[in-house]
């Protein structure tokens, strides 16, 4: 497959209370490889329903959504983990890092799960390079949230995956904070040629990446 | 602005209390429901024994069949005083003895040894018999020769109505069956019976010792004449007489409430267990629903109310809770009555009646009072840790336990107020007392054993991530690693020690005992029968093993000149000796499994002089020394004998054992009879319709009909014992499940995480059961040391039987409990396995 992702027709529908909800509605779009965009739209606009479909996190309820060889929208639960194992890094806006573990168990859980060897001094060596090599030790509650949300960056990309997927990655952080994660995010992209997906409020963040999507009323514009 | 008065102020707490657990009781179901089992458990035993109590109260009369009742042992009543009393009352005699019934006639004729009671035109002077036909127990006393026989033997016997049988060698006309008899006072009736008329004694030779002849006259006062002062009339008629008895109604169906209360006793630890661990799953549980109610607490202290006002909210939650449960449950255990009044009714021929009692009701309400405040002040005392400043920064610290020195003080006397009300309510304060201890004993080594577990888990490094896992879910700050191992391990323990306890017991009664046991006791073999008989057995079979020893019928009536029944209380473990006169013989040889001791064999200088050997365990209860001079009324004659020797008597091989041993050269001019065991190589060979027409006064016990019958009392006894005690496992369960459920944000939020960086279901399924299997054999590990200690105690010190390790029953109890255990963390980890990403992101 010549394109990293495509998405063809797809819908997402949320039935509450005898209300159907269309999140969104006959989304089509497609990203190479290397490609980043930013997703931008109001509150509510289904931004984030987007990251969940394209991470595998939420099934469509109609469409079509492949990732490199793969139709997502087709795959069983355990068949789309292992993608996202691999291929896939989800940053969140509220880092989700498991408040028991700390910083150096978070990062290493995603290299033990893929069997990978020495996964500790790996977690380690990436944790040095986004500057938390004195915090390996501590627990989420004991960093600050910039400190949170490199941890849950360094989680998400240390299997250097080709493909990945940021909600409002700077919505809970300081300016200061906000331009270290988003540097930390295009650098990665650019050393290991892989491809960002950025949901954003934030018009300066947004214009770093090279497409921009608008999202109205759970349409692309 | 006027303020509210005390009294109006509670009744706002109370509305806001009210208000609260309308809303928010589904949060708290865990507890509703563990308490809910363990009160009703609790009343339902107060509720039938009660019921019991009152049923042998108001029907003593009736259980004893008289007023009162003269026992004169094995000899005739003193005719001169009984007609005394038969102007102020009516008196029935009984005459009761064991015998043989055989069929005759029949294609295979059968035998039966049976405990006849010989009844006059006066019998029941309470309560009525059931029988069948109607007027069969009127003409026993018409028809000579006539006998009504117990359903059982009825049965066994396949007998028919008018079926000729034999008693000994004469021949009676069966002409009904009787089926429940009122005045099962006496004793608790465990073998089959029989009626005959007053002058069926004539006809039969009862005057051996394997009769058991016992004469007893009821007495019924006449309208006229004061119960009170009837007594004291009959009293007075028997103030001399050591060797004759009065029983009393207040006396009456002893055998029956001693073991209603000994079996109400064992099922209120249970339920007061069930209720301690159901305690801890209450802790866990309302620490949790403060938690969630943490920031509306940072509120109401925001706006200014008082930490102790919100305590006091949370306690009248519990306190309505309780009254509600209480209620509910006191009065569902009502509905058991018509059930056990089933059982009792075919079993007893009792009936009881459901009847309401206010104490009981108080009782159930203080007993869960208690351990509610036990276990929730930690918990409610964690509201002083909610600070209203916690709004302003939007964090919410978790509440954990708060163990002040005051919460504890107070935790410890209501302990022991809890501990108290079950020790002074019962017949074994000791026990109650050492039960409780154990349980708290058990309880800390539980607690300190989780503890260990996860500061040696903390150092465990392993490469595999399901191990990792759950390796970290068990050491986490919130592990519900320490309640699962004190709850179910406590269960478990309890659980698996009765099972022990059963298993050994029935173990020796079915197999063990009767491998080592005669198949049978023949007794009243009288001296020129004595050849005979071994003839006829070896004749039978030449391999038998025999054993035929001397037997005399002895009362102790003085120890070192005084009466023993004057210091010596009816608890005494040997009581038995002198309670009525007592089988006694005498041996050349020390018997092989008596050794003695202490003291010397017979001295054989002094063939004169009688001497008596005794059990050492009878010694030690009545205080006897070696050279303690005893006094036995035999055959009316009392002679005195000096203690020369203690012997250690085992009775568990139902072997011939004596408590009492006399020296062959005095004993030996003494007129006795035999008593014989026979241990045959192939019982086939033994014709014992045969053997009665040979010797019809010799009464026949095969040990394996009543071990058969004992085991069969005991199979139900120890199921209904191990179904009743599995509610502490139960109750053990569903504290998981609650703790499982309690953990239920953090366990989606970490499901979460795990969904995201890739976990599979199967994964992180791998990792539960991992959590599951080291938690699970660190509790398996301990259960059962704790079990064998205890059930090996049980056994050997107060069964006084062999004790053995049985691994079917070890492996039966925990697969079937880690089965559940499993299957219920699995089902109630389900709804965590698959979260809902959406709804959670967008509801951070």
């Amino acid at each position: 497959m010549t394109k990293l992702l495509k998405l063809t027709d797809v819908n997402l529908n949320y039935n509450t209370d005898n209300n159907l909800i269309n999140v969104l509605q006959d989304v089509s779009f497609e990203v190479d490889y290397k490609e980043t965009i930013s997703v931008v739209g109001e509150s509510g606009s289904g931004k984030t329903s987007l990251i969940m479909l394209i991470g595998g996190l939420e099934k469509a309820s109609s469409g079509k959504i492949e990732f490199k060889d793969f139709e997502i929208s087709s795959l069983k639960e355990d068949e789309i983990s292992q993608i996202r194992r691999k291929d896939i890094g989800i940053v969140f806006q509220s880092f989700y890092l498991i408040p028991n573990y700390t910083a150096i168990e978070n990062v290493s859980l995603a290299l033990e799960i893929n069997k990978i060897k020495d996964p500790i001094n790996k977690a380690k060596e990436i944790l040095d390079k986004f500057g938390l090599g004195k915090r390996l030790n501590n627990l989420p509650s004991q960093l600050s949230g910039g400190e949170q949300q490199r941890v849950a960056i360094a989680r998400s990309i240390v299997m250097k995956p080709e493909l990945i997927l940021a909600d409002e990655p700077t919505g809970n952080l300081d300016s200061e904070n906000s331009e270290l994660i988003s540097n930390i995010l295009f650098d990665y992209v650019k050393e290991e040629n892989a491809s960002l997906i950025m949901v954003t409020h934030d018009n300066k963040l947004a214009n770093l990446s090279k497409r921009i999507i608008k999202i109205k009323d759970g349409k692309i514009e | 602005m006027v303020k509210l008065n005390k009294n109006q102020n509670f009744g706002l707490y109370f509305k806001y209390a009210l208000r609260d657990l309308t809303r928010s009781y589904n949060k708290i179901s865990s507890i509703i429901i563990t308490l809910f089992i363990s009160l009703f458990i609790l009343s339902s035993i107060m509720t039938i024994e009660d019921s019991l109590e009152n049923e042998l109260n108001e029907n003593a009369k009736l259980l004893l069949g008289g007023d009162i009742e003269i026992d004169y042992n094995n000899k005739e009543g003193d005719q001169t005083k009984i007609d005394k009393i038969t102007k102020f009352a009516t008196v029935s005699q009984m005459v009761e003895f064991s015998t043989m019934i055989s069929t005759v006639n029949k294609k295979i004729n059968k035998t039966s040894f049976t405990r006849v009671k010989s009844v006059d035109q006066f019998y029941p002077l309470y309560g009525k018999a059931l029988y069948e036909p109607n007027d069969a127990l009127e003409k026993l006393n018409q028809i000579e020769s006539s006998i009504l026989v117990n359903e059982n033997i009825f049965k066994n016997l396949n007998l028919k109505i008018n079926d000729i049988v034999k008693v000994q060698d004469k021949e009676f006309k069966v002409i009904g069956i009787v089926k429940v008899l009122p005045d099962i006072g006496g004793a608790f009736v465990f073998g089959d019976f029989a009626l005959t008329g007053k002058k069926t004694l004539d006809k039969l030779d009862l005057n051996t010792l394997g009769s058991f002849l016992n004469y007893e006259y009821k007495v019924k006062f006449n309208k006229s004449v004061n119960s009170k002062e009837g007594i004291k009339r009959v009293e007075s008629l028997f103030k001399d007489q050591n060797r004759v008895r009065l029983r009393y109604p207040e006396n009456s169906a002893g055998g029956i409430r001693r073991i209603v209360d000994n079996f109400s006793q064992f099922l209120s630890l249970v339920s007061i267990s069930a209720m301690l661990i159901a305690g801890i799953g209450i802790a866990n549980t309302l620490l949790s629903f403060i938690n969630q109610k943490n920031s509306s607490i940072a509120v109401q202290k925001a706006i200014g109310v008082f930490s102790g006002n919100i305590k006091t909210i949370y306690y009248l939650q519990l306190a309505i809770l309780l009254v509600l449960i209480t209620v509910f449950s006191y009065g569902l255990s009502f509905f058991l009555i018509p059930i056990v009044d089933k059982y009792i009714s075919d079993g007893l021929g009792l009936n009881i009646e459901a009847s309401f009692s206010i104490i009981n009701l108080i009782i159930v309400f203080l007993v869960g009072m208690l351990v509610m405040i036990i276990f929730s002040i930690p918990t409610v005392n964690s509201i002083d840790q909610v600070k209203a400043s916690n709004l302003f920064r939007n964090v919410f610290q978790s509440l954990q336990f708060n163990y002040s020195v005051k919460s504890v003080i107070i935790s410890i006397v209501l302990l022991l107020i809890l501990i108290s009300l079950f020790a002074f309510r019962s017949s074994m304060p000791y026990y109650s007392v050492a039960y409780f201890v154990s349980f708290f004993i058990c309880l800390l080594i539980f607690y300190y054993l989780s503890v260990t577990i996860i500061h040696l888990l903390k150092k465990y490094k392993n490469s595999k991530i399901s191990v990792k896992i759950a390796v970290k879910n068990i050491t986490q700050s919130k592990s519900i690693t320490p309640i699962t191992i004190m709850s179910l391990g406590l269960g478990m323990t309890l659980l698996l020690t009765l099972a022990f306890v059963g298993s050994n017991f029935k173990r020796e009664i079915s197999k063990s005992i009767p491998e080592i046991a005669p198949d049978y006791f023949f007794l009243g073999i009288q001296n020129d029968q004595r050849e005979k008989f071994e003839k006829i057995i070896f004749n039978s079979d030449n391999k038998s093993k025999l054993e035929v020893v001397p037997m005399v019928s002895a009362g102790l009536v003085k120890i070192n000149g005084i009466d023993p029944n004057s210091y010596i209380k009816n608890t005494n473990d040997s009581y038995w000796v002198i309670m009525n006169d007592r089988r006694i013989s005498w041996s050349d040889e020390i018997p092989k499994d008596n050794p003695l001791t202490q003291g010397k064999w017979w001295d054989l200088s002094s063939p004169d002089k009688l001497q008596i050997s005794l059990d050492s365990k009878v010694a030690q209860d009545f205080g006897v020394k070696i050279g303690d001079i005893f006094t036995l009324n035999i055959y009316g004659r009392e002679i005195d004998g000096e203690v020369v020797n203690f012997r250690l008597v085992d009775y568990r091989d139902l072997s011939i054992n004596f408590a009492m041993l006399l020296n062959p050269q005095f004993a030996n001019k003494i007129p006795h009879e035999y008593l014989s065991t026979v241990k045959f190589n192939n019982i086939e060979k033994f014709d014992d319709i045969n053997f009665l027409d040979e010797f019809p006064s010799v009464s026949i016990v095969k040990i394996s009909d009543y071990l058969k019958k004992v085991t069969d009392v005991l199979n139900k006894v120890f199921i209904a014992v191990i179904i009743i005690s599995t509610v502490t496992v139960i109750i053990g369960l569903v504290v998981i499940s609650s703790a499982i459920i309690v953990q239920g944000k953090i366990k989606t939020f970490q499901n979460l995480v795990f969904k995201i960086l890739g976990f599979s279901k199967k994964e992180i399924i791998y990792s539960s059961l991992i959590e599951f299997i080291i938690t699970f054999f660190s509790i398996i590990l301990f259960s059962t040391i704790f079990s064998i200690i205890s059930s090996k105690f049980i056994i050997e010190n107060i069964f006084q039987l062999k004790w053995l390790f049985e691994f079917d029953i070890f492996l039966n109890v925990t697969i079937t409990v880690g089965l559940v255990t499993m299957i219920l963390i699995v089902f109630t980890n389900l709804k965590y396995l698959s979260p809902k990403v959406y709804p959670l992101v967008r509801n951070e």
